[in-house]
């Protein structure tokens, strides 16, 4: 009762999964990385046909009792979320992960060898995702731009009216300005999206930010899109080709491919 | 990926948001041995995004009106 009592304790390992690899997978991939507590290194813990990358942690700092007031204390989450994503990062475009969400958590190695042997779909997801890294791309649309744009097609391009038609004219405009704004978004939302998804394996569309957070820059994309590694250069002059009259793109990562882990319906 | 634009700080606060988008809000999820809630994990991105997006409004604002 009381070796009960104490491996409940707050020294006692418990091991936190950053996301599994096929077996004999990255076996030196995660070499020298150390995990979400700064501490332990990456373990590869073996199952039948997957192995979890993962590290050892204390109760102290994930347990029940503790993990609630942590979760709310925001410099404590950027640091073990940065820490997440560190060590996925460090074997991206060298081996494939099915990467898992933050606080996955076991109380001991059989635990999450019982894990891997029942998820018999994270091999056929790591499958799915073999040789592909996930590439983010945003679109914004300047508002100024969208403007002068319409602007100088009406013959507008001195910044003073020259007569009260000129004057009218560009009351009119400031005030279809919105609605241009908006059907140009659409556009260039599907039209992009589209382009963008036949460079890659799969893709997704995630919720924009809303029109009004930065009005002057609207967000009309924010594409989430599994490219294979060696079409990458391609997926990025396609991005480099899309319409930039009024808009611009940032393309972030490579990321392990957290928005396609989840198993699809061909996995299941 | 660096903006002309953007401040070092701002900069940051869009990675940091990019970064939780993935990890607390994307990935495989399962229920492990430590009850980090389902709901749990999904309120608390929520409550992170609002900080996130909330602070790089301020930092935008305060750039403009330099």
């Amino acid at each position: 009762m009381s070796a009960a009592a104490s491996a409940q304790g707050d020294d006692a390992a418990a091991y936190y999964v950053y996301g599994v690899v096929a077996r004999g997978d990255g076996a030196d991939a995660f070499d020298g990385v150390v995990g979400l507590d700064q501490a332990h290194e990456i373990l590869l813990i073996e199952g039948r046909d997957v192995a979890a990358v993962a590290s050892e942690v204390t109760l102290g700092e994930f347990g029940d009792d503790v993990l609630t007031s942590n979760l709310r204390d925001p410099l404590w989450l950027e640091e073990k979320v940065r820490a997440h994503d560190r060590v996925l990062a460090a074997a991206v475009e060298r081996v494939t992960v099915v990467p898992f969400r933050f606080g996955t958590i076991y109380r001991s190695l059989d635990h999450v060898r019982k894990m891997l042997d029942e998820r018999a779909d994270l091999e056929r997801t790591l499958e799915r995702l073999r040789g592909a890294v996930e590439l983010g791309v945003k679109g914004f649309l300047s508002r100024d731009a969208v403007r002068d744009r319409l602007a100088a097609e009406h013959g507008l391009d001195g910044e003073k009216p020259a007569s009260g038609r000129e004057y009218m004219l560009r009351r009119s405009l400031e005030r279809d300005l919105d609605d241009a704004v908006q059907r140009l978004a659409a556009e260039l939302a599907d039209d992009n999206h589209e382009r963008l998804t036949g460079a890659a394996e799969a893709a997704i569309a995630n919720p924009v930010r809303a029109a009004d957070e930065q009005p002057e820059e609207r967000m009309f994309l924010n594409g989430a899109y599994l490219v294979r590694v060696d079409r990458e250069d391609g997926f990025r002059a396609a991005v480099a080709s899309l319409d930039s009259t009024d808009a611009r793109y940032e393309v972030t990562g490579p990321w392990p491919a957290y928005n396609f882990a989840e198993p699809s319906e061909d996995d299941a | 990926m660096t903006a002309p634009s953007s401040t070092p700080a701002l900069q940051q606060q869009v990675t940091l948001l990019e970064l939780v988008d993935r990890v607390l809000n994307k990935g495989v999820v399962l229920t492990g041995d430590v009850t980090l809630s389902v709901a749990g994990v999904d309120l608390v991105y929520v409550g992170l995004r609002v900080l996130l997006t909330s602070v790089a409004t301020l930092e935008r604002l305060d750039r403009e009106s330099r």
